[in-house]
């Protein structure tokens, strides 16, 4: 019975997502990740020239957990997007209300078939790009396959973690906080003065302790979460009664706005972000990546004697990027399927959104930005990492309501849209990173060519804000 | 009653047509919707599209709302193409969509008030149609929180204080309690015989036979049948004996 309903998962799985995208999109996919192999192996000896050998090899396994982080995040806390943004969706994963099999079993299930799902269509595509790539270098063979196995138990270990956090989750918000703290607590007294995971260690200077500990790590996150998983739970975080009419009194406090989008439409918008509670989930949502890239920073510092000079431009960086999170949050609150008895269009709705990111969202990336510059004792770069952090975000969150409207998390599968995506955002923010790196060397030039690529980037965020209407004006709310 | 636009009644009106489908067609895929569909729907007129699940219904009524674009073929409300005329014909109706999905984090209240702001006009009606729909009681309760049958309550009370002149329903009466579902029809029929025009979608046959002038039963995309209702009780037919032979 197992292995049929995994099997069915597996199915599921990619019907849910070549409806998504087109099936072209989702099929190209794989092709995308095994060219990032064979480009990975074809630029290592540049990138290990310029970064060093191990840093190299660092980037690689703190990417690998993060991918297995983010595919997690989207398992294990996606389908409350669905239900809201499609209305009712149903899964396989809800099998145990209506038939005998229990929610954790169904959940331990569903967490294989993730990892079999993102095995498949990503980790094996990447491992053969990189096959592929090695016949043009002099990387040997056994020893791509051994650090491509230490690589996919960092994975595996971020897939698990975000298992694990979504169990507690279910639970409370405290108890998620607190099995954070606890899980990186541990972490980092393990790994103190060492690599960054179990399986570099044993890759870089043969510890098999190390290697058997890393793979400890995900086994004992899955369990845990597993047990943790219980029959019944009660979500109380929405209000039964209680809500005060706020519709007019928002209507006439965007009245000004009506250039932008229609006053009733932002007033919906905000009425739902405040009600739904979206407001702390972004918050948390900044948190745990800026607090996880932190926690490297300081790993990366005090643990071992490298220096990366991660400073508050590159963090303006950073979350101005994450600025696409806050856009594709506020497409996540709830369906528009109303907007299609009404007579207003997709571009309306959209902006409107991007109106609320603009005004009432912004304090979520100040605060990071103001308390990382204070942490670093640089406050005399945060006018200048708020410059970049507010161009950054504009630009990329108009380019994504641009090119993905009401659907960022699903347009985003997409392979087509996705390489797009990729396209625009990346090269500048690689641009602006080195940049920020350099800070101190050449602070006069450095500052100019920064003020140029926010120049260029200003224009382009113009230029993709004029270009909502014209794509989406006649597009359906379906 | 509401004061409507309160037209003529539909007996001063000539048969002017206010839906129009010619050799309308909708593929998906492999998967062919609507086949060459031919249709006219006349003002002040109450038409039913009557068929099985999946025999194309809420494909039709999507094309005639402008929320899809047909394969081939053309469908025009009020004369405008549903294609391209879309900000010139939304204004212009109200539809009740099959799945009831007010927004989830407004109250009723508030979600009237959004109708009436975004279709500009008067809000003096809300308090009307809250207690028509035995939604006052519901204040301070978000959408989220309703039953599906009081969600379906809110979708029908944004339709009916939109005050246009044309409405498409598609299964309105699913979730309803009799009671209810006995105050609706009796609203609609009293709008239709103040000139307004409705396309409802249903399967359930006997409230089309209480309701409708004309109606069309549609089975695997084509129409098979355009009855009038007068006409079918002359023979001394019943809709469900016609359906069952069209259909079986």
């Amino acid at each position: 019975m197992n292995k049929l309903i995994l099997f069915r998962m597996l199915q599921e799985e990619v019907r849910l997502n070549t409806s998504f995208a087109s099936g072209k999109g989702f099929f190209s996919f794989p092709i995308l990740v095994l060219i990032s192999g064979l480009l990975a192996v074809l630029f290592s000896d540049v990138m290990m020239n310029d970064m060093g050998y191990k840093e190299y090899l660092q980037i690689l396994h703190i990417s690998a957990i993060f991918y297995g982080l983010f595919a997690g995040s989207l398992a294990f806390f996606g389908n409350e997007f669905l239900e809201r943004i499609f209305g009712y969706f149903g899964l396989i994963l809800g099998l145990s209300a209506t038939q005998p099999i229990t929610q954790r079993k169904i959940t331990l299930l569903y967490f294989c078939k993730e990892i079999i799902f993102y095995t498949l269509f990503t980790m094996l595509p990447a491992l053969l790009g990189a096959l592929i790539g090695i016949n043009y270098t002099d990387i040997n063979v056994v020893n791509l396959l051994t650090f491509s196995f230490t690589l996919y138990i960092s994975f595996c270990t971020g897939i698990s973690f975000s298992y694990y956090i979504s169990s507690f989750y279910r639970i409370s918000t405290t108890s998620t906080i607190t099995a954070v703290f606890i899980f990186l607590a541990v972490y980092s007294s393990m790994f103190y003065g060492k690599e960054i995971t179990g399986s570099l260690d044993w890759y870089l200077n043969g510890n098999i302790k190390l290697l058997l500990l890393g793979l400890a790590i995900p086994i004992m996150l899955s369990t845990i979460a597993t047990l943790n998983i219980q029959e019944h739970n009660t979500n109380g975080s929405i209000n039964i009664i209680g809500y005060k009419n706020r519709f007019e009194e928002y209507n006439q406090t965007y009245s000004w706005a009506r250039k932008i989008s229609m006053p009733g439409i932002i007033a919906k918008e905000r009425i739902d972000l405040e009600r739904s509670k979206t407001g702390t989930k972004m918050f948390l949502s900044f948190l745990f990546p800026l607090g996880f890239l932190t926690f490297m920073n300081w790993f990366l510092d005090k643990g071992l004697p490298i220096q990366i000079d991660f400073n508050t431009i590159f963090y303006g960086v950073m979350i101005g990027f994450f600025g696409t999170m806050l856009y594709s949050w506020l497409n996540s609150i709830d369906t528009p399927h109303f907007y299609s008895t009404l007579p207003i269009q997709v571009s309306d709705i959209i902006r409107a959104r991007l109106f609320l990111f603009g005004t009432i969202t912004w304090w979520i990336p100040l605060i990071f930005m103001a308390l990382i510059s204070y942490m670093s004792n640089e406050l005399n770069l945060l006018p200048i990492g708020l410059i970049v952090m507010v161009t950054v975000g504009i630009y990329i969150v108009n380019y994504t309501a641009m090119s993905t409207g009401l659907k960022t998390n699903s347009a985003l599968f997409d392979a087509f849209v996705f390489i797009k995506f990729f396209l625009i955002s990346v090269p500048p923010m690689i641009a602006m990173t080195i940049l920020s790196l350099a800070i101190n060397h050449k602070p006069s030039t450095i500052l100019v060519a920064l003020s140029v690529i926010c120049g260029i980037l200003s224009l382009l965020s113009l230029t993709f804000y004029k270009r909502i209407d014209t794509k989406w004006n006649n597009e359906s709310f379906d | 009653m509401r004061a409507l636009f309160l037209k003529p009644s539909r007996k001063c009106l000539d048969n002017m047509s206010v839906i129009n489908c010619s050799n309308l067609s909708k593929r998906y895929d492999d998967i062919e919707a609507l086949n060459k569909i031919n249709l006219e729907v006349n003002e002040g007129e109450f038409f039913g599209l009557l068929g099985p699940n999946g025999a194309g219904k809420t494909t039709l009524l999507k094309i005639l709302t402008c929320q899809l674009k047909p394969t081939e073929g053309k469908a025009e409300v009020f004369a405008l193409d549903t294609s391209n005329e879309f900000t010139s014909i939304k204004p212009k109706i109200s539809i009740v969509p099959e799945q009831e999905s007010p927004p989830s984090f407004l109250t009723p209240r508030e979600v009237l008030e959004l109708v009436t702001n975004i279709r500009k006009i008067d809000n003096k009606d809300i308090d009307y149609w809250l207690e028509f729909f035995e939604l006052e009681h519901m204040e301070g309760r978000v959408c989220r929180n309703l039953s599906r049958g009081q969600k379906q309550k809110v979708m029908l009370a944004s339709a009916f204080i939109s005050e246009t002149k044309l409405m498409f329903l598609d299964e309105p009466f699913i979730n309803l309690d009799p009671l209810v579902q006995s105050k609706v029809r009796e609203w609609l029929k009293e709008y239709v015989e103040k000139g307004g025009t409705v396309f409802i979608n249903t399967h359930l046959l006997e409230n089309a036979e209480r309701l409708c002038d004309r109606a069309a039963i549609i089975h695997q995309g084509e129409i098979q049948s355009l009855i009038t209702l007068d006409d079918l009780r002359k023979q001394k037919l019943t809709l469900e004996e016609l359906f069952h032979e069209i259909v079986k």
